[in-house]
């Protein structure tokens, strides 16, 4: 591309082909890597328990055993799990993306003595370790009464992320401000104001948030590990602790096959909303 | 919560009207002020209530159980003021832990982050395709930790893994990937098959850099390591400080040498193999396995610390060496 301003030299040309080959040879080879894992993870749910077991290692199944799939599916409540899953993210996510929402116009349209020191706690709170505060928050819950039902993650969602807040905020912070100061002189309150005019202009970044925390939860293991009973938890806690035979030893090829079943909706998920999760994330490190 | 909430909405809504009535033609302006004062603490109080409640009150609580011998079940703790942070001082287990975190923040956080933005500048190469090479380069940092987990369990697994059928193609012997001494290095591994996370974020630093530096740069010959160097990496300096912060954090709180570990539940959090327990697997295992709530919390508030202390070097040092690009103009 920088060469085709100059005379075509030929040993140019060359240059510039065999740059371009190598460039495409290593990004071919690195992505290779990086699929590689969940390729493995595949095989691994179509093999038999034999083939899975075997030293060396058996690369490819003889037969495509994909009724492994299906019995990963009946050996525990695969179903009732992501059920729970399912439900657990959808309460967190919508109302952790309405309170977010919420703090952000907050943050964004309106003024008063000491916004400046609570946005610094806000944006300082983003680095806080979620893991340091939640053992002791579990022993708090576990006082309340409150472990095994989903009252924490009520809370939580009430409470707003910082960093979705944030998201909103800036976004916020970017509309005009005529889009308010109609509303007033109309005698409008600013929970109308953020209701009719604020929230329903923000679709992008609603649904942007909303992903980002279904995905948070249903990748979250430690939280429904330690605040759920096994028979109630998530398909995260499943997934990783219930695959064993009436032995207890691990049935590894069902857990693999299991594990992708898992893995696959948040896999699509992102390929559909590709570009509200790109937008989130690099949104966070351009501040 | 909702109850606060509620009330203090209806409280914002009634001063709206009252204010409404006599004071419009009197002082208009400062009734507007005060509206919009109770307006941002309504707005801002579920944040404001949730950090004080989820947040501040359960770290105080930590810090106070830090003081004293409690178990979580027998009646009969007491206060024993720094008795836990001496004997953390003195056991060997938390140094050794401690040390281990500190050597995976610095190994982990350094090369996910060459790894990410390396990756980016290949991507943000004029290519074919590149938007699908950034996809699927993408798409591990999209899987979530216990798929990760399982998934390299069965990589580096002494048996079926592929990694030691591809030493056995070669003539080496078959290695215990998840065993000590190696399981480190797959933690590793796992770690840095998410830097497509670091390669979106540098992406978007990448694409903000003003054409015009590269083509001036070019024009005076400059070599492209050389542009890269003096001209790439120091804007994007904000967002790989950024990603040092943030990286240090996650990577001390990782529970990746759990799901690692045959047995991921709280049990199991005892047997992780010695070159994986990592300092936040030693506070997990003080809290849920053993059930030294006093002690877990001196260890808790112990690892705060450093994080506080290490997030403030870390800005510290890089204040000489970050450049914050801040002539609106020169921005494109």
């Amino acid at each position: 591309m920088t060469v085709t301003s100059l005379p075509p030299k030929s040993a140019a040309r060359v240059r510039v082909r065999v740059n371009r080959l190598v460039l495409y040879t290593v990004l071919v080879a690195v992505t290779g890597l990086f699929l590689g894992p969940f390729g493995w993870l595949v095989l691994a749910g179509l093999k038999s328990p034999e083939e899975l077991a075997a030293s060396p290692v058996h690369w490819l199944p003889d037969t495509i055993q994909w009724h492994n799939f299906a019995d990963a599916f009946h050996l525990i409540d695969f179903l009732g799990y992501a059920r729970n899953s399912l439900v657990i993210a959808l309460i967190y996510a919508t109302l952790v993306t309405l309170s977010s929402a919420w703090v952000g116009f907050g943050f964004a349209r309106l003024n008063a003595p000491g916004k400046k020191i609570l946005f610094g706690i806000l944006l300082g709170s983003m680095m806080l370790p979620q893991l340091i505060t939640l053992f002791p928050t579990y022993l708090i819950f576990a006082k309340l009464g409150m472990v095994d039902t989903y009252w924490p993650w009520v809370l939580w969602g009430l409470s707003a992320a910082p960093y979705l807040v944030f998201l909103f905020r800036q976004f916020f912070a970017g509309l005009p401000r005529e889009l308010e100061e109609a509303a007033i002189i109309d005698g409008a309150g600013y929970i109308q104001i953020f209701w009719r005019i604020f929230l329903p202009q923000s679709w992008p970044v609603l649904s942007a948030s909303f992903i980002i925390a279904f995905t948070w939860t249903w990748g979250d293991y430690i939280a429904p590990q330690l605040l759920l009973s096994t028979d109630h938890s998530t398909l995260a806690v499943a997934v990783m602790t219930t695959y064993v035979n009436g032995a207890g030893a691990p049935v590894a090829n069902l857990q693999a096959a299991a594990s992708v079943m898992y893995v696959v909706p948040i896999l699509l998920i992102f390929l559909v909303a590709q570009r509200g999760f790109v937008a989130g994330m690099s949104t966070s490190g351009l501040k | 919560m909702t109850v606060g909430q509620i009330s203090s909405a209806q409280g914002g809504t009634d001063t709206a009207k009252a204010a409404d009535r006599p004071a419009a033609a009197n002082r208009p302006r400062i009734s507007m002020n005060a509206r919009r004062q109770r307006a941002f603490y309504m707005f801002t109080s579920p944040w404001i209530i949730g950090f004080l409640l989820l947040t501040i009150a359960p770290m105080a609580y930590a810090l106070w159980l830090s003081f004293t011998t409690f178990d979580g079940i027998s009646p009969h703790w007491r206060y024993v003021g720094l008795d836990n942070y001496r004997e953390l001082l003195s056991d060997s287990v938390t140094w050794d832990a401690l040390g281990r975190t500190g050597l995976f923040a610095i190994t982990s956080v350094p090369l996910s982050i060459i790894g990410g933005l390396g990756l980016a500048v290949l991507v943000n190469r004029p290519l074919k395709a590149r938007g699908l090479f950034r996809t699927l380069l993408y798409l591990p940092a999209v899987v979530p930790p216990v798929g990760a987990g399982i998934a390299f369990k069965q990589l580096f697994d002494t048996n079926s893994g592929a990694t030691n059928g591809a030493l056995n193609i070669f003539g080496f012997d078959a290695l215990g990937w998840l065993a000590d001494p190696y399981a480190r290095y797959v933690l590793l591994m796992v770690v840095l098959w998410g830097a497509g996370n670091i390669m979106i974020i540098s992406l978007a630093g990448l694409q903000d850099v003003p054409r015009e530096l590269h083509e001036a740069a070019r024009i005076d010959g400059a070599s492209a390591w050389r542009t890269f160097r003096s001209i790439t990496v120091p804007l994007l300096s904000p967002v790989l400080l950024f990603q040092t912060v943030t990286g240090v954090i996650a990577s001390v709180q990782t529970i990746m040498p759990l799901l690692l570990s045959a047995d991921a539940t709280t049990a199991g959090v005892t047997a992780i193999p010695q070159s994986n327990y990592q300092y936040m697997m030693h506070v997990f295992a003080q809290y849920f396995a053993v059930g030294r709530y006093g002690y877990a919390s001196a260890l808790l508030w112990v690892l705060f610390v450093l994080i506080l202390v290490a997030t403030g070097l870390i800005f510290r040092f890089s204040s000489g060496v970050v450049f914050y690009n801040v002539d609106p103009e020169a921005k494109k």
